[in-house]
C-alpha cells in the first residue's frame, strides 16, 4: 500500500473503523476504560476514547 | 499609444495621490500585479478613456473600497492552497466575479472549506474502487439503449452508439463494427471549401463502377466498353488519363482506346469469352482513386470555423502522409489502430474519449475516474486487454474463484489434477475459506500499542 507523505500520519477511513471496532469489543468485554464518561454504549465510548487519542492500539502499515 | 499613454499617465497620478510609489510601467513589471493578471490589466489599458477605467484599475490593483480583497491576494492564495489545477483555475474565476464582497477573512474561509471537501473526495487506501467503478457504470448500462445504430449527427455517417459500443470498446474488438475518422486539415485545407473536397475525393474509395454510365462487353469484336459520367469525374477531380492508367493496371497487356465520343475501348489479345467476361467484372470493380475501405468522406466545418472531413471507414496509416492531413489532430475510433499508429498512452486516451462520449450521447453522467480506471487497466501492459465476463483478458484466476463461478466440480477436479496452489488474494477466495477480505477494514491488520 503506498502512502502519501502527508498521509502517513493520518488513519484512513477503514483503519480508524477498525481501531474503534476492535477497541469496543474489549470495552463490551469488560476492559477499564481509559477515560471518563457519561457514554455507556461501547461503541461511543470506543469513539471518544479515539478522540482524545487514548485507545492502545495502531495499525500495522507495510513499508 | 497617444491614448494608452493618457491612461497611464492618469492613473500614475491616482497611484501617486493613494501613496502608491513608482510609475505604472514599475507596477506592471514588478510583483504587485501578478504573472497572469498583466493581460487583464493590459486590456482596461487599452480601454476608452473615461471616469470608470480608472477606478477599475485602482481596483485592479486592490486598493479600492474597505474590505475588498486584492485580485493578486486571490491568485496568490488559491495557488498555495492544497488544491488541483482545475479546481484552483475555476475557484479563481468564480472568486473574481464576487471579489468585491470578498474580505481577507471570508477568502481564507473559502479557501479552508474548498480544502477539506477536496480532501473528503478522495479515496481513500484499500478503498473498493475497481467495485465501485464497475457498477457506476453498469447501471447506466442498463439504462442504454440497445439500438445499434444511430447517427452521430454530422452527415449521413453511421455510428455504433449506446450499449453495442461499449462492449465494443470493453471487448477489444480488432475492428469495430462502424469504424470511422475525423480527419483534420493542415494550413489552407483548413481554410478552403474546395481543397478539403479536393482532399475528400483522395480518400473516398472510387471504383470504375461509380463514375461508369455504362459497361458492357461487346462480343462482337471482343472488348470491353466503357462509357463515363463526366460530371463524376469533374466532381471527384479524376482525370481521363488517370483512369487509363488504372485500367492498364487491371491485368497483362490491357489495352486502351478512348474514341471520338468518350467511349473506351479495353481490349486483351486473343481472349477467350470467359475472360472477357472476367474482364468487365475486375474493370467494374477496379479502384481509380482513393483508399480502399473508406466508404466515404464527408466535408464539414468545425466548432472553430475549420474544414476537416469525417470518414466512413478507417486507415489512419495511409492518410499519415496525405498532403493537407494534420496528422497529429486526426484520430479514429479503432482503438486497435491508434496503438499502432500512436502507442499504447494514445490508446489510452481514446479508450477514455470514446466511453466517455457514448455514455454523454446517452445522458448518462458518469465520472471520468470510474472510466478511467478501466482504460488503465485494459492497457497497463503495453497491449489493449479486452475485459470480459471472466475479467481482464490473461489475469490469472485462482481455482477457487473460477468454481464459484461456473461448472465447479469441473473446476476443482482440474485444479486438483495439475496441483494448482491458491494465494487466496481475491475476494471470493477468502469468503470461501472465511477469511476477512483483504479490503477496507478487512485489509487492516492491528497491532497493541
Amino acid at each position: 500500500m503506498v502512502f502519501l507523505e502527508k498521509e502517513r500520519d493520518k488513519y484512513t477511513k477503514y483503519e480508524k473503523a477498525r481501531i474503534i471496532g476492535a477497541r469496543a469489543l474489549q470495552i463490551a468485554a469488560g476492559a477499564p476504560v481509559l477515560i471518563g464518561t457519561k457514554e455507556i454504549d461501547p461503541i461511543e465510548i470506543a469513539m471518544e476514547e479515539f478522540k482524545l487519542g487514548g485507545i492502545p492500539i495502531t495499525v500495522k502499515r507495510e513499508k | 499609444m497617444e491614448l494608452r499613454a493618457t491612461v497611464e499617465e492618469e492613473v500614475a497620478r491616482e497611484l501617486t495621490r493613494m501613496g502608491v510609489e513608482g510609475g505604472i510601467a514599475e507596477l506592471i513589471k514588478g510583483e504587485f500585479i501578478p504573472a497572469g493578471l498583466t493581460a487583464e490589466f493590459d486590456e482596461l489599458l487599452e480601454m476608452q478613456v473615461g471616469e470608470a477605467y480608472a477606478e477599475d484599475i485602482i481596483r485592479m490593483l486592490g486598493r479600492g473600497e474597505e474590505g475588498e480583497v486584492k485580485l493578486g491576494d486571490i491568485e496568490v492564495k488559491v495557488d498555495k492552497s492544497e488544491l488541483s489545477g482545475k479546481i484552483k483555475e475555476e475557484l479563481k474565476t468564480k472568486l473574481r466575479d464576487v471579489r468585491m464582497k470578498l474580505s481577507e477573512e471570508k477568502l481564507d474561509a473559502i479557501l479552508k472549506k474548498a480544502e477539506e471537501k477536496y480532501e473528503e473526495a478522495k479515496v481513500e487506501p484499500r478503498e473498493a474502487v475497481g467495485i465501485v467503478a464497475a457498477q457506476s457504470i453498469g447501471e447506466p448500462g442498463t439504462q442504454m439503449t440497445l439500438r445499434t445504430f444511430h447517427y452521430a449527427g454530422v452527415g449521413a455517417i453511421y455510428i455504433t452508439l449506446g450499449l453495442p459500443r461499449i462492449i465494443e470498446i470493453v471487448d477489444a474488438r480488432k475492428k469495430p463494427s462502424t469504424p470511422a475518422m475525423k480527419i483534420k486539415l493542415a494550413g489552407e485545407y483548413a481554410l478552403d471549401r474546395n481543397k478539403a473536397r479536393e482532399l475528400a475525393t483522395e480518400i473516398e474509395e472510387t471504383y470504375i463502377r461509380d463514375i461508369k454510365s455504362k459497361i458492357e462487353s461487346s462480343t462482337e469484336d471482343m472488348c470491353v466498353w466503357v462509357s463515363l459520367k463526366e460530371k463524376e469525374l469533374e466532381r471527384k477531380f479524376i482525370k481521363r488519363e488517370e483512369i487509363e492508367e488504372k485500367i492498364k493496371e487491371v491485368g497483362k497487356d490491357v489495352l486502351v482506346e478512348t474514341m471520338e465520343d468518350g467511349k473506351l475501348r479495353i481490349h486483351v489479345k486473343r481472349m477467350s469469352f470467359h475472360e472477357l467476361l472476367k474482364l468487365e467484372k475486375d474493370l467494374s470493380d477496379k479502384l481509380v482513386k482513393g483508399i480502399e475501405g473508406i466508404k466515404r468522406a464527408i466535408v464539414r466545418r468545425d466548432a472553430d470555423g475549420e474544414y476537416m472531413l469525417y470518414t466512413e471507414g478507417s486507415a489512419l496509416k495511409k492518410v499519415r502522409r496525405m498532403e493537407g492531413v494534420d496528422f497529429s489532430r486526426t484520430t479514429t475510433n479503432n482503438i486497435s489502430e491508434i496503438v499502432d499508429v500512436f502507442g499504447i498512452e494514445a490508446a489510452r486516451n481514446v479508450i477514455i474519449k470514446e466511453m466517455m462520449d457514448t455514455l454523454e450521447e446517452q445522458g448518462l453522467d458518469v465520472d471520468a475516474r470510474h472510466v478511467t480506471l478501466i482504460a488503465d487497466a485494459m492497457t497497463m501492459d503495453g497491449e489493449v486487454k479486452s475485459i470480459g465476463r471472466h475479467g481482464l483478458a490473461g489475469g490469472k484466476v485462482s481455482a477457487l474463484s473460477r468454481a464459484a463461478f461456473e461448472v465447479t466440480v469441473d473446476n476443482l477436479l482440474g485444479a486438483a489434477m495439475y496441483g494448482e496452489t491458491d494465494e487466496l488474494k481475491g475476494v471470493t477466495e477468502n469468503v470461501i475459506v472465511g477469511q476477512p477480505i483483504k479490503l477496507g477494514t478487512g485489509a487492516i491488520e492491528l497491532v497493541a500499542r
